[in-house]
């Protein structure tokens, strides 16, 4: 009797191992298929296939033309906080003041919004202006700010790191072009970046860890970051082909922080869900956009 | 009696039951997939099955690993490492992997083995194919050698123990096996971050490249299926991405930081000579504008400076995260940026709690990477990849000098190797107030 386990434990014991069954929990995803993975296998190592385009774009038109405008917020600007500062005040605090973050920075005036990224994905040809160059503005920073929030680049040539203050930094770049070096006090050193990205990639200081911004390379100069009015201009497009830009805002909700919106102008640019719009510009054409920025799409 | 006897057929159910399906009949391990990097990018499920389709062709599975030509991946050696346990009768031992490793870095070489999460640090993730004890410039991969080193040593200070009673051919075929988990892991973000980037519901063309419109005037959409097999042009995107991968871990060998022979220290030093250099070392590591090492590791150099920040493979989680507090801080979800935020939370659940980098106690002369002079050199002249810790040098072959010069790093290396022979780094003497009871 000593050992007799009533008939409902052993059914709840009996239940219990088989809904638990052996399996880990917590993992997620799929798992391949072996007969698709084998056909696609097989495609693959079957030799290349000439007849490939290579996803380049085909030239349809000739002439340049120009794309710009302002993106402008649509609500009550949020009240930026300080920073916290902590370490090396009398360089990165002036004054007992500790600088302001610059997440989303609307112009009082105007409503303009600032840092926002436009650029073009693809193109089938690019204008001298806008071609790789080795002339780009050195990166700085002050005051233990970076003095460029969104800090776009073309490849091509060295990108020069500078340090304005009387104190070291480090400048940490993620991403395709990983960087990582100290920058002695009003110093300045050198990165060579090969690559393109596709969104802007976060750059930190280590030894000043409210410190923040983001770099953005591209193959080409048909890329602009909007000006504190909100306004953007970028030149010399090539005319009469479909061009694709992405948007981008660092408090975007979108997928990687794509600016995604859903008002009139956009509808009719027909904004996807990835922050990109469509336009094909005439020959000498200024396309002239007026976007409004809700506060939603930034996460307000 | 009757009683006990009316319980048997019970117990012979529940045996019969337990082991019908037991638990040798669970499926063999696959690998999984990613999905901080494939929620991020709020990547359909019909995209997650075909990536990981798509990948399984380019890798193989944990049982049948596989490496295309163009990967330069051994394929005896992968073999040999893959796979269940085992030995065959002459000793020669396979599933090599599966023996020595998968308890801590897991099947996927994600860092997620069963012992992981009660490890401090972390197994090594290595999906990214970022490593951080090796000999190379910042952003570049570890050679072969490299990763040869660390197995044969381990990681003093951390659960990875050394290899070093392993046959030699068996620590390479762990080396190879390892650079496979790596290729894997970036080519599914790459592969991930290509589908985001160029495939999704789009608007359908006709062959002339234009809309296809319905009745209503909209355009037609379609979903782009990621089918290399049918599609030439993502089949080349494919060979394309993998050479990418291929083509930096093949250059390794290129960015091996090499220091000038007249910068390095003689061997012979006489010790007010050594004493100079220490001190010229020590007035570095205080130098705000030059070394500046004791904002992180501290003006003790116990590694009490700088504590708060993340190293990458965190701060990757720490983004996530981020953002998925901020989804659902969010007053009102549409139905998608509902199931996100579900897909979002069921993966913030998964990933282990967020641990800051604390810089190194450089007083208990543990170094991870290896404690051999040139071993200190490199961390300060590249940094240490995936980490806050920055380094001094030029960033790249060809660029220009960093904060400091060789010269001076060796006079830090100089420092930090004194450091824990300094007075305040021994154990304190304590006197014992019971001389007497001791003594007797």
């Amino acid at each position: 009797m000593l050992y007799k386990p009533s008939r409902a434990a052993l059914l709840l014991a009996l239940l219990a191992v088989g809904v638990t069954g052996c399996q880990r929990a917590d993992e997620l995803g799929p798992i391949a298929s072996a007969s698709a993975s084998n056909t696609i296998r097989e495609a693959l190592t079957a030799g290349g296939d000439s007849s490939s385009s290579g996803g380049a774009v085909a030239a349809t038109g000739t002439g340049w033309a120009t794309l710009k405008g302002r993106f402008v917020f649509d609500g009550t600007p949020p009240q930026m906080q300080p920073y916290n500062v902590n370490k090396d005040m009398a360089t990165c605090a002036p004054g007992g003041q500790a600088p302001l973050q610059e997440n989303i920075l609307v112009d009082d005036a105007s409503k303009g919004l600032a840092n926002v990224a436009i650029y073009v994905r693809k193109v089938s040809r690019v204008h001298e202006s806008a071609e790789s160059t080795d002339s780009n503005q050195p990166f700085d920073q002050k005051e233990c700010v970076f003095l460029s929030h969104v800090y776009p680049f073309v490849l091509g040539g060295p990108m020069i790191i500078k340090n304005s203050d009387p104190v070291g930094h480090n400048t940490n770049i993620s991403g395709k072009n990983g960087f990582n070096q100290t920058v002695g006090a009003n110093g300045e050193t050198e990165h060579l970046p090969q690559k393109e990205e596709a969104v802007p990639v976060d750059v930190t200081c280590s030894i000043h860890p409210w410190m923040k911004c983001y770099f953005l390379p591209r193959e080409n100069g048909y890329v602009a970051v909007t000006e504190p009015d909100g306004s953007f201009e970028i030149s010399n497009l090539p005319a009469g082909e479909n061009l694709e830009f992405q948007v981008w805002h660092e408090s975007a909700t979108g997928p990687g922080r794509a600016l995604v919106l859903d008002t009139p102008t956009a509808k009719e640019l027909k904004w996807s869900g990835k922050g990109r719009f469509k336009v094909n510009l005439a020959e000498d054409e200024e396309k002239v956009l007026e976007i409004s920025v809700p506060a939603a799409a930034l996460g307000g | 009696m009757n009683n006990s006897f009316g319980r048997i057929p019970w117990l012979g159910v529940l045996a019969v039951v337990t082991m019908l399906p037991g638990c040798d009949s669970v499926d063999p391990p696959a690998f999984r997939m990613n999905m901080v990097e494939a929620v991020s990018y709020e990547t359909a499920p019909e995209y997650q099955q075909e990536i990981a389709d798509v990948l399984a062709a380019l890798f193989g599975t944990p049982d049948e690993p596989f490496a295309l030509p163009a990967t330069g991946l051994d394929q005896v050696m992968l073999n040999r490492s893959a796979g269940p346990a085992w030995s065959d009768e002459a000793g020669y031992n396979y599933g090599l992997y599966r023996k020595h490793c998968v308890h801590c870095h897991g099947i996927t070489g994600d860092g997620r083995g069963p012992t992981a999460m009660f490890l401090n640090p972390y197994p090594r993730d290595y999906r990214p194919g970022v490593y951080k004890f090796k000999s190379t410039y910042n952003p570049a991969k570890p050679t072969d050698d490299d990763l040869h080193r660390v197995l044969i040593n381990g990681v003093p200070g951390t659960a990875m123990p050394s290899f070093s009673l392993l046959p030699g051919s068996e620590v390479e075929s762990l080396v190879e096996y390892v650079k496979y988990l790596s290729y894997r892991g970036e080519m599914e973000t790459k592969l991930i971050q290509y589908v985001f980037d160029e495939l999704g519901v789009m608007e359908k063309l006709d062959d002339e490249g234009n809309e296809i419109i319905d009745a209503n005037g909209d355009p037609v959409m379609e979903r782009i299926p990621f089918d290399p097999t049918n599609d030439p042009d993502q089949r080349e995107a494919v060979m394309d991405l993998l050479a990418e991968v291929v083509d930096a871990w093949d250059g390794a060998n290129e960015m091996i930081i090499a220091p000038t022979e007249d910068s390095i220290p003689a061997e012979k030093r006489s010790p007010e000579e050594l004493l100079a250099s220490i001190e010229k070392g020590r007035s570095l590591f205080f130098d705000k504008d030059k070394g500046n090492c004791y904002s992180c590791h501290g003006p003790t150099g116990l590694g009490d400076g700088q504590q708060d920040d993340y190293n990458n493979w965190q701060k990757a989680h720490k983004k996530f995260l981020d953002e998925t507090a901020k989804l659902a801080e969010k007053d009102e979800l549409d139905d998608l940026e509902a199931s996100l935020l579900d897909d979002r939370e069921e993966v913030a659940e998964s990933l282990y709690p967020l641990r800051n980098a604390i810089p190194r106690n450089l007083r208990q002369g543990v170094y991870r990477g290896g404690r051999r002079k040139l071993d200190i050199f490199r961390r300060i002249y590249a940094g240490i990849a995936g980490t806050p810790m920055p380094g001094g040098g030029p960033s790249a072959p060809g660029a220009k000098a960093g904060a400091l010069t060789e010269e001076e790093m060796w006079n830090i290396v100089d420092y930090v190797y004194s450091l824990p022979y300094e007075p305040a780094s021994q154990p304190q003497v304590v006197t014992p107030k019971y001389t007497q009871s001791i003594t007797n």
